[in-house]
């Protein structure tokens, strides 16, 4: 099903920063995941061969998007695995993310920008009259 | 914000609400113009309320909107009742700027040119995720690196004694930890030494252009037309990843701690708590990751003028000037309010900048200060500047680091559009190699200062001063 999510860049002076906007708050999640992944890489030639857990517990929302995002960041950065999209499921305490991609294969994935790590200054994540909002910032 | 000028290049902001100490900014009239409306300045207000600060929360004239510091912060924080901040170093931990000279002159190998920036292009691993400048390391030799630091590049044959000298701290923070590395930030690190990286690093082939404390440029190698070469690199993966550890460790602990602050970013901890002291020990280690980086790019860069000019080392004689960090916390003893106190100098984008005589600089320097090399941008020029008595007095022995951005990333690149960027460096003398169109972009010199006007200030504030002018000719970019 199509998600009901959009992401937009922010302007930020060294660094890239994003807004999330999606009608839920999974939405909102695998939205800011499926848009860290396209900052870093051309998803679009990415394909759907292998899927990837991530289970991620924290306090806050805000927590839970840092925690999330970084873990996701080093999935790359470390496993060297990228996704073309992302699930979000809701679990007791947190999320589960499932990355939907393949092994990252330098010739045929085009890379885009080095991503050092995830912010918190200026992290928000919140509910909006319209559904849900988040504002990451990436050093980058 | 409120904006007191204290002299012609000094503004202060007043110290209010929680603010421990007042901010102080150094900038001519022009610069504080450009950023009255920038949420920098609320940042250096931000800075002011970390417990224990010394003095002034300060800031430098190539001052830009960070996350929690400023870029061009400076805080010291008392070595026993303050704090340690890893968001005042910094995600790149130990970034830093080396400067070799040579004992080659520009019209000699201008023809050069173009095959010297190939090789280094293709022997220098840059760009997104480059790595694989040597095999990766396992987690043994990883550790050992950490501990010892450009002592490893010494040991394996990368570095000589000399280079060692001329490097802050002789390229080894001695209270590295390495048990106080997570094994992902290991993970990230092990194929990365001697890799430039991405977004502002770079390495740039120059001559010198202009020279204005003559002197001091002869005891410093650098003559007129003598080529020299600049790397901008940090400690890569392993750093920005100890600097996500800690600050997730730090900031849970603040509470225990009674500590409030306006800005997560500058998650915090007493200096002699269980979680600052295991912070510093994990800084250092990715420090000491930093200068092995930095020192494997030379070693490589002295392979690649070997080869591609078919000469010796001897007939080369490319020594290391200095080796600087500009993303670092260091522990050092400064006269605050007549009163000389140990104080742990957080420099976010701020380089060290000791005046002649200091105990710390190395025998070749001492009577003149300390070389500092301010990269300007890849369009124009940077600076080799020497530590002056004023940085002594107001700045804990502190100066600017670089140009200083004016356009995000997002507008350069808006910007950048329609345009030939690489043929207008061309024009304009620079011969480019870059793995990704954007990154030159994002990197182009508009988007920057004048970095001659952000050395100005620190010269006529008495901080610093220029000794000489280096232009470049060849840029390799990530």
């Amino acid at each position: 099903m199509p998600r009901n999510a959009a992401t937009r860049e922010l302007e930020h002076s060294g660094d890239v920063g994003i807004e999330v906007v999606a009608a839920t708050r999974e939405e909102l999640f695998a939205e800011a995941i499926a848009a860290l992944g396209r900052i870093m890489y051309d998803a679009d030639r990415v394909e759907d061969r292998e899927r990837r857990k991530l289970p991620v517990l924290a306090a806050t929302d805000a927590d839970l998007m840092h925690d999330a995002l970084a873990r996701a960041l080093n999935v790359f950065l470390i496993d060297a695995f990228v996704w073309r999209d992302a699930n979000v499921i809701a679990t007791s305490g947190g999320i589960e993310a499932e990355l939907i991609g393949e092994p990252f294969d330098r010739t045929r994935h085009w890379l885009h920008e080095e991503l050092k790590a995830v912010t918190y200054h200026r992290l928000a994540v919140e509910r909006t009259p319209a559904g849900w909002r988040a504002v990451v910032i990436f050093d980058a | 914000m409120e904006l007191k000028q204290v002299n012609e290049f000094l503004w202060e902001i007043p110290r209010t609400g929680g603010m421990r100490v007042p901010g102080r900014i150094y900038a001519s009239k022009r610069i504080i113009d450009d950023i009255r409306d920038d949420p920098c300045l609320e940042q250096v207000a931000n800075v002011a309320h970390l417990p224990g600060i010394a003095g002034y929360s300060l800031a430098m004239p190539d001052i830009h909107w960070g996350y929690g510091f400023p870029i061009g912060g400076v805080a010291a924080t008392d070595a026993e009742e303050g704090v340690i901040s890893p968001g005042g170093v910094g995600y790149d931990i130990n970034c830093g700027v080396r400067l070799l000279r040579s004992n080659l002159t520009y019209s000699a190998i201008a023809n050069r040119a173009e095959a010297l920036a190939d090789a280094l292009f293709a022997a220098i691993p840059a760009g997104v995720g480059s790595e694989g400048a040597i095999p990766a390391l396992d987690l043994t030799e990883m550790r050992q690196l950490a501990r010892d630091g450009a002592d490893w590049a010494l040991r394996q044959g990368y570095a000589t004694r000399a280079d060692l000298d001329h490097t802050e701290e002789n390229g080894r923070l001695a209270m590295a930890d390495p048990d106080a590395i997570s094994a992902e930030a290991y993970a990230r690190g092990r194929r990365q030494l001697g890799t430039l990286g991405s977004g502002n690093h770079f390495l740039e082939l120059g001559r010198v252009d202009q020279i204005f404390l003559p002197a001091e440029a002869e005891r410093l190698g650098l003559g007129l037309d003598t080529v020299t070469v600049i790397i901008h690199s940090g400690s890569r993966g392993l750093g920005h990843q100890t600097c996500d550890d800690y600050l997730r460790t730090i900031g849970k602990a603040m509470e225990r701690y009674a500590i409030k602050l306006p800005d997560r970013q500058l998650a915090c901890a007493p200096i002699l708590s269980p979680e600052g002291q295991e912070y510093l020990g994990a800084m250092a280690a990715a420090a000491n990751f930093a200068w092995c980086n930095r020192q494997m790019m030379t070693h490589l860069t002295r392979r690649v003028f070997m080869e591609t000019l078919g000469i010796s080392e001897r007939d080369l004689g490319m020594t290391l000037v200095y080796d600087v960090c500009h993303n670092i916390a260091k522990f050092e003893d400064h006269v605050v309010g007549g009163r000389r106190r140990r104080l742990c100098v957080h420099r976010k984008g701020a380089t060290r900048a000791f005046a002649a005589g200091h105990p710390a600089l190395p025998d070749a320097v001492r009577a003149i200060g300390q070389p500092v090399l301010i990269p300007g941008d890849m369009g124009r020029y940077s600076y080799v500047l020497i530590g002056a008595q004023g940085a002594m007095r107001e700045t804990f022995g502190s100066t600017c680091h670089g140009a200083g951005r004016v356009m995000s990333r997002a507008r350069a690149k808006k910007e950048a559009r329609g345009r030939d960027l690489i043929e207008e460096l061309r024009a304009a003398g620079v011969t480019i190699r870059y793995q990704g169109r954007a990154t030159v972009a994002e990197e182009m010199p508009a988007a920057y200062k004048d970095v001659a006007d952000v050395v100005a200030v620190m010269e006529g504030a008495g901080i610093s001063r220029r000794v000489a002018r280096l232009k470049p000719f060849a840029v390799i970019k990530g």
